[in-house]
């Protein structure tokens, strides 16, 4: 059961391979850049309630915040942090003090200059209750103390060292902004943040569009970027297309340049259109995972979880629904987390394992339609899923699951409702299984998601650990780990945790959490930026 | 009172200026066409393993996406099961939301109804108010909200859907009412001192009642189609249930690669839809003629 | 058009005392229609409170977000959600009643001007979609209407088929015929009439079968009336006699279910706004739905049964002016 498991570096390595093919595709043309010009780019996300990514944090602010706030560091295709707003930085030998040195030459768009006192507030105003900062607020959660040591100096004093420091500052929910705009009330900050980013939103037509213009002055372009100066594009316009098909569409009429969120069958159709592209950027941290709740019957009895991932026959679903285009992982993390194992042996599928195995826990009995059952009581798994996040494909997966764990006696129960609803079922315990995709930059997810800490709800009610995990060990490891400023101990410590998790028959990966852009092939110099994979215009250009 | 559909089941129509004997026999053939295609309808949801032997929920990936043949009538779908056979099996969830959520408005409007025509001026008031705030309300924000109290399902679905159609129901049986409260021979009875609740019991309710299972057919049909709505909101029936709706919106995903997804489920609620209005005119026609015969 | 049996040809009476009693039908509607917003809005109140989900997290960035303490504590004094129910009720009422909807939870900008700005949008998606509905059923009844043989047939036969059709259903296949195939028409609304055209047909199809099955009827009805018969006697061309006496009374209950239609328009605006990508009273009212929005649910709430309460008094008052007998009643 517990053989040794093998990195899965090979295939990380391939997968950052992809993307950066993905990238060079749409740069390769020798022609020179074009400036000037409208890109629309079509989300099917969620519209964002408030533009400035500290308020909340979740992934469609990331998705535009991108374009106009940026961050103290960024990451490249390898995976290694780079400099970004801070250019270089040490830290202590107890890993609690770090120093940042910052750029001395960037100003916000509003005017006001980028410095230590900058980078204080921001941090401030995360940790301000008033914020309502959640992503962001924990990112910066170890963060005790903030001193602007020179203007371009500035000192963080931690708690307890964190050797995820680098990777939780590089998202666009720590990132930076302009401290004269965030003074201003939070309803105005979140219609017109001041970043220092490539384009300004200077416009916002709710459920429409938002536009964004170039930033004339801008000169603070990540190391990994292909060009330096201000941005190609005159403007970006932002759709909210909340119909995939629609999305589709419009990308084919030619009325929008880029779409996100594109549909399996879409992104098969497109191969053979010659006027679109793909880009393939799997989003970091957590995979698309089925969690199994081990704090409630029945899933509270090991050989139960072990039984459903024996008979949950997930991989030719994922083949046919999928066309192709997402593999199967056998892995907690996401392909493009260094430190990410893949156990496909651990998920074999084996429906007499399964039968076995509930009859051992006293599943024994199977009542007339089929199901098993247990002093009377029937071996139901309640499946809440949320319409707003599981797109159409992936939900006619879980039906699919449904069926094979049929099979073997187990009554699914899939609950398709609306995002407060699913977050309620989750809230209140009634859930068996559940899919909740988590992304985050580094392993240091698994301490969100599987330390017993994460199982004591926010004071709204949300916890992040959805399996229930609670291991002593387990949090034990993840603590250590996230203090370990050693890279290769680190990564020996994430795997072990990993193999626990797996072990324990926790999750069922499915694959990574997709994000696939397409767009057409006027549209040049499109990339992900690697940190989040949110898509970044500052290269961008139209060829026509 | 003769109308365009006169004679639509044939027996006693009268003949009217435009009544040729063409449109009589379109107008009977389309009310036979009805009967036989809810007949079909009615099998394939009582007992659907007389049209089919295949499982509805038989999932086989490999098999996903085919294309009609002999083997798959109408194809298969993205999880590779016979679509023909969720079709059939489809009718009994798609008919069970159709009626019932009819029969839920109607029986709303029918309180209503009822207290608005025979309650009195109170009564009046309050059903008047009431079926003016239902109306006032649009309908799917009426079931929006009913399905995020009560969680999605067959019966929060059905419920409401049934909300959303009674206040027109309600409307329609009031003034139904009233029309027979005033009419001659309920103010005879009046006169002749039978007590109200005789009036009520042997002459009004009879009369006021007839058009109600007239009212119902046609409404059906919309029933369905309303439901499917919910179902493209995601709010429709749990998975893997068979329902045309449901059917009909997950199909849409992949409209541009396997078009007999949405085309068989779509045409079964066509198909339901027109045969219950064709039949709930027909029998209109028959239960004014029967009036006035 | 002077035959006396044509109730239509009676003009509204200028008579004081008729006067009068239009005033007092205005005044006695205005009155029941600030009734019904006050049901509305006390339904609408109850209603939300009996959905599962704490209002405090649609108000700190949304479900699933981890506020802290103090956070949703002061949110909770600040939005007097601490208080009891009633009182909860009552200060939204007080506010309601000199038209204060209040803040968005989930944008944090003020919900009238916002929810106003989406109001125009479906208004002119829903207006277009009538009178193009409207346009449509007559077209269709007039022409095919009386005809023996197949002409009424096709006619009535797709009337059947369109009010049968799902909106969601009908805008996909429209977007892959005239957007994928064609390329004639943008599948997304862009600004001008062009992006119009698909949500319009879309709302308005299913919409001309209804309305097209009614005109039907009650065309066949005036067919059969003593007017028509004394126009035909004297010789009125078939044309002539359509358009100047039967014409209005197929008009007449399309005219007073218009009010009706509107209502379904605005639940159909649901799915064509999303699917087309429309700014609109659907889509806000969709996703503020799931979000536990409170203040904008509850000012789509009201401001499409007021806009329902201004179409049906004003399809009423048409219906007295073209049918005198209505307000004689």
């Amino acid at each position: 059961m517990s053989a040794p498991r093998i990195l899965l570096l090979p295939l990380s390595l391939a997968a950052t391979a992809a993307l950066l093919a993905g990238c060079t595709a749409a740069t390769e043309p020798a022609a020179e850049p074009v400036t000037g010009g409208t890109l629309v780019y079509a989300t099917g996300d969620a519209e964002p309630g408030c533009l400035d990514p500290h308020v909340g944090g979740n992934y469609p602010q990331a998705l535009i915040s991108t374009q106009y706030i940026e961050s103290l560091v960024s990451k490249n295709t390898a995976g290694e942090i780079i400099p970004w707003l801070a250019t270089e930085w040490t830290t202590s030998e107890d890993g609690l003090t770090w120093d940042f040195t910052l750029r001395d030459d960037v100003t916000f768009t509003d005017g006001t200059p980028f410095d230590a006192e900058a980078v204080k507030t921001n941090i401030e105003h995360l940790k301000d209750p008033n914020t309502a900062s959640s992503t962001g607020y924990l990112a910066v959660g170890k963060i005790d103390g903030i001193d602007a040591v020179e203007s371009d100096q500035v000192r963080f004093t931690l708690s307890t060292p964190d050797s995820a420091l680098l990777e939780s500052l590089s998202q666009p929910w720590v990132g930076i902004q302009s401290p004269a705009a965030l003074e201003r009330d939070q309803a105005i900050n979140c219609e017109s943040p001041v970043g220092t980013g490539p384009f300004v939103v200077t416009d916002w037509v709710k459920q429409q569009s938002i536009t964004l213009e170039r930033n004339e002055n801008y000169n603070s372009a990540p190391e990994d970027a292909e060009h330096t100066g201000t941005a190609l594009l005159d403007s970006l316009k932002w759709r909210f297309i909340p119909d995939a098909a629609t999305r589709y569409a419009a990308l084919q009429s030619g009325d929008v340049d880029v779409i996100d969120n594109a549909q399996p069958n879409n992104i098969s159709s497109a191969e053979s259109d010659p006027a679109i592209d793909e880009l393939n950027a799997p989003r970091p941290g957590a995979s698309n995972r089925i969690e199994l709740n081990s704090g409630k019957a029945p899933f509270d009895d090991e050989r139960v979880r072990e039984a459903f991932i024996r008979a949950a026959d997930v991989s030719p679903g994922i083949d046919s629904l999928f066309f192709g285009t997402a593999e199967r992982s056998y892995s907690v993390l996401s392909s493009v987390e260094a430190d990410g194992i893949s156990l496909p042996d651990a998920f074999a599928v084996d429906q007499d394992a399964a039968n076995t195995l509930l009859d051992d826990a006293g599943w024994d009995t199977i009542d007339s339609d089929g199901y098993r059952t247990k002093d009377g009581v029937r071996l139901t798994l309640d499946f809440p899923i949320s319409t707003n996040q599981s797109i159409p494909a992936e939900q006619s997966l879980f039906e699919q699951i449904q069926a094979s764990a049929k099979e073997v006696g187990f009554e699914v129960k899939l609950l398709p409702t609306d995002l407060s609803s699913w977050y309620g079922a989750l809230f209140t315990n009634e859930y068996n299984l559940v899919s909740a995709p988590y992304t985050k930059v580094g392993a240091d997810v698994l301490r969100i998601l599987y330390h017993s800490d994460s199982i004591i709800p926010a004071p709204s009610g949300y916890y992040a650990n959805l399996a229930q995990l609670s291991d002593p060990k387990l949090d034990q490891i993840l603590t250590t780990a996230s203090q370990t400023s050693d890279a290769a101990e680190r990564t020996a410590l994430y795997e072990e945790a990993q193999s626990i998790i797996i072990d324990g028959f926790y999750v069922l990966p499915l694959y990574d959490q997709q994000n696939h852009y397409l767009y057409s092939t006027s549209v040049e110099g499109f990339r992900a930026l690697p940190t989040v994979s949110a898509p970044t215009f500052y290269d961008a250009w139209l060829n026509d | 009172m003769t109308e365009i559909l006169a004679g639509r089941l044939g027996r006693g129509a009268r003949a009217t200026p435009a009544t040729t004997g063409w449109q009589k026999l379109a107008g009977n053939s389309g009310a036979f066409v009805a009967i036989v295609a809810l007949l079909f309808i009615l099998t394939a949801a009582l007992a659907p393993q007389l049209l089919t032997t295949a499982d509805p929920d038989a999932v086989a990936p490999v098999d996903a996406f085919q294309s009609p043949s002999p083997a798959h009538l109408f194809g298969t779908d993205e999880s590779g099961r016979d679509v023909y056979t969720r079709v059939v099996f489809g009718a009994a969830n798609s008919l069970l939301i159709g009626i019932a959520a009819t029969v839920v408005g109607l029986g709303l409007a029918l309180v209503l109804g009822l207290l608005g025509g025979l309650g009195g001026r109170v009564g009046d008031f309050v059903s008047t108010r009431v079926v003016e705030v239902m109306f006032a309300l649009p309908g799917l924000l009426l079931a929006l909200v009913f399905i995020a109290i009560a969680g999605p399902g067959v019966v929060t679905s059905t419920v409401a859907v049934g909300l959303s159609t009674a206040p027109g129901y309600a409307r329609i049986i009031r003034s139904q009412l009233r029309s027979v409260r005033n009419s001659g021979y309920v103010e005879a009875a009046t006169v002749l001192g039978h007590s109200r609740l005789r009036i009520v019991v042997q002459h009004i309710l009879p009369g006021a009642l007839a058009p109600i299972f007239v009212l119902g057919t046609l409404g059906v049909g919309q029933a369905i189609v309303w439901a499917s709505s919910l179902g493209f909101l995601g709010l429709g029936v749990a998975p893997p249930a068979a329902e045309w709706g449901a059917m009909l919106s997950s199909g849409r995903t992949y409209i541009d690669v396997a078009w007999w997804l949405t085309v068989f489920p779509g045409l079964a609620i066509v198909a339901t839809a027109a045969s219950f209005t064709v039949l709930g005119r027909a029998l209109n026609e028959r239960t004014r003629q029967g009036a006035i015969g | 058009m002077t035959d006396p049996s044509d109730p239509t040809a009676e003009r509204l009476s200028t008579r004081p005392a008729a006067r009068l009693r239009s005033l007092a039908w205005v005044a006695r509607r205005l009155g029941g229609g600030l009734f019904v917003l006050w049901m509305v809005a006390t339904v609408i109140f109850f209603a939300l409170r009996l959905i599962p989900g704490d209002p405090v997290d649609a108000i700190l960035g949304g479900p699933g977000s981890q506020a802290s303490a103090e956070a949703v504590a002061q949110i909770r004094v600040e939005y007097g959600l601490d208080q009891p129910l009633i009182v909860q009720y009552f200060l939204a009422m007080a506010k309601l009643a000199v038209a204060d909807f209040g803040t968005s939870y989930a944008l944090k900008i003020a919900v009238a001007p916002y929810v106003l700005t989406q109001l125009w949008s479906t208004l002119v998606l829903t207006i277009a979609s009538l009178v193009v509905a409207w346009v449509l059923a007559l077209a269709l009844t007039m022409v095919t209407s009386g005809r023996r043989g197949p002409a009424r047939a096709v006619g009535s036969g797709l009337e059947l088929l369109a009010a049968a059709v799902p909106h969601f259903w009908l805008a996909s296949l429209l977007i892959i015929v005239l957007s994928n195939t064609l390329h004639w028409l943008p599948p997304i609304s862009v600004p001008g009439p062009l992006g119009l055209i698909l949500p319009v047909l879309t709302l308005a199809l299913p919409l001309t079968g209804f309305l097209g099955q009614l005109m039907r009827e009650s065309l066949a009805n005036a067919y059969e009336q003593p007017f028509v018969v004394s126009a035909r006697a004297r010789g009125e061309s078939e044309w002539g006699v359509r358009f100047r006496h039967v014409l209005r009374h197929a008009a007449l209950p399309g005219i007073s279910l218009s009010g009706w239609a509107f209502g379904s328009l605005l639940s159909g605006a649901v799915v064509v706004e999303t699917i087309f990508a429309r700014p609109g009273l659907g889509r806000t009212l969709l996703s503020a739905v799931s979000i536990r929005d409170i203040p904008v649910v509850t000012a789509v709430a009201l401001l499409s049964a007021l806009t329902f309460i201004i179409v049906t008094v004003a399809t009423d008052a048409i219906d007295r002016i073209v049918d005198p007998r209505v307000a004689k009643q």
